[in-house]
């Protein structure tokens, strides 16, 4: 009998010590500054355990049966708490309120357990022995909690499955109580059946953990999600609202479907126009097909290679009724010629020629991304441009990234090319940079191919100009054994970001 | 193309919530490149049958490592080609060995070459002939990509391998300190590579004592500098500073030029410059042929490899000198080469292990661990996207004697250093266990030569740096420091000696 309280006193503190560790967690998991996160967390929740130990003055009676009753919402609150933080923080604006208001009705309610059981066993124990062992596996507890939960909880059952795993021990030790304190509750059997209730409802949730954090991410995206596959090499999400199409990978957004004939024309069209008589085009990167739809506009393009690492990329924008409609098909053009390769290792090894290479890689955001904007890249890139060809990169915001953009441009420079940089307004990115490049003058082209939405002959040349907020910096190029363009385009979108 | 920081945090969240439980991978591996056997054969003065054929050649080199096979290299590029080489193991390569398995070719001890300075003429030939050098160009192909190093301290990463978290202004003040008199050391131009050029006996007293006695003599007390100057010493010397003689200490910091960001590497190491040489002078090179005994035969050498008796008038002897007095008849004991020993593994991952803070680099290193870190194969690799990878760890046994530590590497088992291993490696990738496929292990009893006190400017060692009745020691352990250069410039020089000596063997 003794023993099986002091365990109970264990568990409840363990249980009380996990969601306040859980609480602090999500909180400098979502919002950052940790420091600042566990400080309130543990301060807010010690406080209303405060209240709550005062609070049990006013409980006179039925104090084995409140008991029970407070474990059961302890239960519920700390078991689910983890998931709410979670929806709370996809669906509203208020995470802060929630998770305050969390952490300090658990607190109150925590504050009030270790009281109330000292009183009701007080009468089997002498005072400073009911003091001496509820005190000691209260602590032990926090020992137990404080080591277990970040060894055991968190690497392997993820935080929205520990704390209702802990809500199901709450609920057990509330089960566990109405047969140690039988004969101080007026109805056992129906507190029974409602710790058993309570048990059943938090493991439904411990089964569905995933689906929580699904549920939230399908918010991030602010639209409704209407493709989501993880493959080997990326994380493809397509979403959908009214006519909007919007493609994520790894969750940057790569298009709307609003504009983005802005971003290709503008990627294609003043390269490509200017090449006499193109008759090979490579693309790097551009699975999604969007590139190759502007080149197909040429006819006397005979052979475009599209080279893109990830086969599902292809796959999916060759064969989704509503990702065809947007490439028009471009993938099924005899014309077109798709390679799934890693686009360095490819250049590397191919003998192949090309009067127009369209280079639209994802922006350099790490050190595997930016060797594809090192001087080795385009030093690659020059033994498969032939002489009257010339070749575009895509280069980030010569706005927001404005040094990352003039890097780029140096780079390509340093690497022995005639450079030409150019940006257009693309809405959903903001304004846009391009770095075309050749080993011979560029003229701008006087005329381009019909049935173009955006770019016209008189616009053209507006864009070579930067006005001074994007106006040339002097920068570095960047080399494989020293990536400035990393370390640079991180600083800058940063300071953006926050 | 932006993300929200709240977007990221959720996706993130998304990822910690869905972690799942993985199960440890079934793992293989053993000992690999074991060369103990043969080595104890001669030391135990084993019966060796009696040759069965002899072959006559004017020259003969032993050992086929670095310094082995540059000497073929230059004699080669003299127009020299009546030689052979011999070498005891199945692949030559020496300390550049390499290996390769589905992923990657990757190292099995040396994997670097610093930048070369102007004085190493040699080494800049040598990359010249390779493609490496071009029109005083380095080819950045070659040039360690970005990011070179990083630490492990106070429980986190850190870009570079000097601390740079928690110093105290007095911790800085000492690395400062250090630097600047390391730069005024270098400009002294005592400190060079090759070592040979710059040798002056004003510097000799520093080669009395150890670098740690002279680091506590000069006032240097912080304890991440002294970490760092001494994970330097286990790692280019496998020795720690209190065994380093200071002047090698020095040296290490002292000897290279401030020049573009280095240092040249390749997936598999110096092994890559191994395979360059191979291809060019591989013809020479007969592997598998243990030299057991060298006999002086008035103008000539009889040298017992295998069932060959070799006459040679010339000999280059390029394996470890330590073996010389097993082999050579009438040769004297030698007492001062002193050799480290070491362990390495090649650890085959199939899916990368979770990291935190900067990105993976090149080098990998944790602080106060016994071991030396690991260097990641693929790093040099021109993809962009990456799931598998070899991993070389290094281990230099430098706590304790080195004798007790040959012993230890021979008594423990694979599974021993295995999980000393992972141990080592779980302290800062928690799922290592879950990626790693495979992991061999390569025991080396006498890895490098060890500059201890007295080493560098040892009357012995320069008796034998002098060639002497046409034969040359020309294993890097001869200049006292075990580095690629040392080999590269030994082998080189004794080639050129062993062409003069031959030439004057026709007037006579």
């Amino acid at each position: 009998m003794a023993v099986l309280l002091f365990i109970s006193v264990l568990l409840i503190a363990a249980c009380g010590l996990i969601y306040e560790l859980i609480a602090g967690t999500v909180a400098s998991y979502l919002v950052g500054d940790s420091i600042f996160q566990f400080s309130t967390v543990i301060g807010s929740y010690l406080f209303a355990m405060g209240i709550g130990s005062f609070l049990s003055r006013f409980i006179h009676r039925g104090l084995a049966y409140r008991f029970i009753w407070i474990e059961l919402v302890v239960a519920v609150v700390g078991g689910f708490s983890s998931g709410l933080l979670f929806l709370a923080f996809a669906f509203t604006q208020g995470f802060q309120i929630f998770l305050y208001l969390i952490v300090i009705v658990l607190g109150i309610l925590v504050g009030l357990e270790i009281p109330l059981l000292m009183r009701i066993v007080r009468h089997r124990y002498r005072f400073h022995e009911v003091v001496s062992h509820v005190l000691t596996f209260d602590y032990i507890g926090a020992l137990f909690a404080s080591i277990l939960f970040p060894v055991v909880l968190v690497p392997h059952l993820g935080l929205v499955r520990s704390a209702l795993f802990f809500g199901i021990v709450n609920a057990a030790v509330a089960l566990w109580s109405t047969f140690l304190f039988k004969g101080q509750l007026p109805s056992p059997r129906r507190l029974q059946v409602l710790c058993v209730i309570v048990m059943l409802l938090l493991s439904v949730g411990l089964a569905n953990g995933k689906r929580i954090t699904g549920l939230a991410e399908d918010n991030i995206y602010a639209d409704e999600i209407i493709f989501s596959r993880d493959t080997r090499y990326q994380h493809i999400v397509l979403t959908k609202w009214r006519d909007d199409l919007r493609l994520f990978l790894n969750s940057h957004l790569q298009f709307s479907s609003r504009d983005e004939y802005r971003y290709h024309e503008a990627l294609v069209h003043p390269g490509l126009s200017a090449v006499p008589n193109p008759r090979r085009v490579l693309v790097l990167g551009g699975g999604d097909g969007l590139a190759i739809r502007e080149v197909l506009k040429y006819p006397q393009v005979e052979n475009i290679t599209l080279v893109d690492l990830d086969p599902e990329m292809t796959r999916l924008f060759s064969t989704q009724p509503f990702l065809t409609a947007l490439n028009q098909k471009s993938f099924l053009s005899p014309k077109v010629h798709v390679v799934n390769a890693d686009a360095f290792l490819w250049l590397d090894s191919s003998p192949e020629v090309f009067d127009f290479i369209v280079v639209d890689f994802p922006d350099p955001t790490n050190y595997s991304l930016g060797k594809l904007y090192t001087t080795v890249f385009y030093s690659t890139l020059r033994h498969h441009l032939s002489q009257q060809g010339f070749f575009v990169v895509q280069s980030t915001s010569p706005m927001f990234a404005r040094k990352s953009f003039w890097c780029i441009a140096e780079t390509i420079k340093q690497s022995g090319f005639k450079t030409y940089p150019y940006h257009v307004y693309v809405p959903s990115f903001g304004e846009w940079g391009y770095v075309l490049a050749g080993q011979r003058d560029f003229t701008r082209p006087t005329s381009l191919p019909p049935g173009l939405r955006f770019l016209n002959v008189v616009g053209l040349a507006g864009m070579f100009d930067f006005p001074p907020d994007m106006a040339p910096v002097s920068m570095p190029a960047n080399h494989l054994n020293d990536q400035v363009l990393v370390r640079t385009y991180d600083r800058e979108w940063r300071e953006i970001s926050h | 193309m932006k993300t929200t920081r709240r977007e990221f945090c959720a996706l993130g969240a998304a990822a910690l919530v869905g972690l799942s439980v993985k199960s440890d991978r079934t793992l293989a591996g053993e000992f690999v490149n074991d060369s103990f056997q043969l080595g104890h054969l001669l030391r135990d003065r084993s019966q060796f049958p009696a040759p069965s054929q002899v072959v006559k050649i004017p020259l003969v080199i032993v050992g086929g490592g670095m310094a082995g096979l540059s000497a073929a290299w230059r004699l080669q590029k003299r127009g020299f080609t009546d030689f052979v080489l011999l070498e005891m193991n199945h692949q030559p390569g020496g300390n550049s060995r390499w290996g390769e398995n589905q992923i990657t070719r990757y190292p099995w001890a040396a994997h670097y070459v610093p930048v070369p300075g102007q004085k190493a003429e040699y080494v800049r030939e040598l990359f010249t002939d390779l493609g490496v050098l071009k029109d005083g160009q380095w080819d950045e192909r070659y040039l360690c990509f970005d990011p070179q190093e990083r630490l492990f301290l106070h429980g986190r990463w850190q870009e570079g391998i000097e601390p740079e978290i928690g110093l105290t202004p007095g911790d800085r003040d000492q690395f400062r300190r250090f630097a600047d008199l390391a730069q005024s050391f270098h400009q002294s131009g005592g400190f060079t590579v090759p070592l040979e050029s710059g040798l002056s006996s004003r510097h000799a007293e520093l080669d009395q004592i150890s670098f740690a006695s002279w680091l506590a003599k000069n006032g240097f007390n912080s304890k991440p500098l002294l970490w760092y100057l001494n994970y330097a010493c286990r790692d280019d010397y496998g020795a720690l500073a209190a065994d380093t003689s200071a002047w090698a200490g020095i040296h290490y910091f002292s000897s290279r030029e401030r020049q573009e960001k280095g240092p040249l590497t390749w997936p598999e190491g110096n092994g890559w410059i191994a395979r360059q040489l191979l291809e060019r002078v591989g013809k020479f090179v007969r592997a598998d042929q243990m030299v057991h005994r060298i006999q002086r035969d008035g103008n000539s050498f009889r040298v017992y490899a295998g069932d060959t008796e070799y006459r040679c008038q010339c000999l280059i002897f390029a394996a470890p000198t330590f073996l010389a007095p097993y082999l050579i008849e009438g040769m004297p004991r030698l007492h001062d080469f002193q050799y480290s020993p070491w362990l390495t593994a090649n650890l085959t991952l199939e899916s990368i292990p979770d990291t935190h803070g900067p990105q993976p680099a090149w080098d990998n290193v944790v602080m106060n661990s016994p071991t030396l870190g690991y260097v990641d194969a693929m790093h040099q690799s021109l993809r962009t996207f990456n799931d598998r990878t070899v991993w070389t760890f290094y281990w230099a046994l430098a706590e304790g004697t080195p004798a007790a530590n040959r012993q230890m590497l021979l008594q423990k088992d694979w599974a021993y250093w295995k999980e000393a291993i992972l141990s080592d490696l779980e302290r800062v990738h928690k799922d290592i266990r879950k990626c790693v496929s495979r992991l061999d292990v390569m025991r080396m009893g006498h890895a490098m030569v060890r500059p201890s006190v007295g080493a560098i400017f040892s009357p012995e060692r320069s008796r034998l740096k002098k060639p002497k009745n046409r034969l040359v020691f020309a294993n890097s352990d001869v200049s006292g420091i075990s580095i690629f250069e040392e080999a590269q410039f030994r082998g080189v020089t004794a080639a050129e000696h062993s062409l003069r000596a031959l030439g004057q063997a026709q007037i006579e």
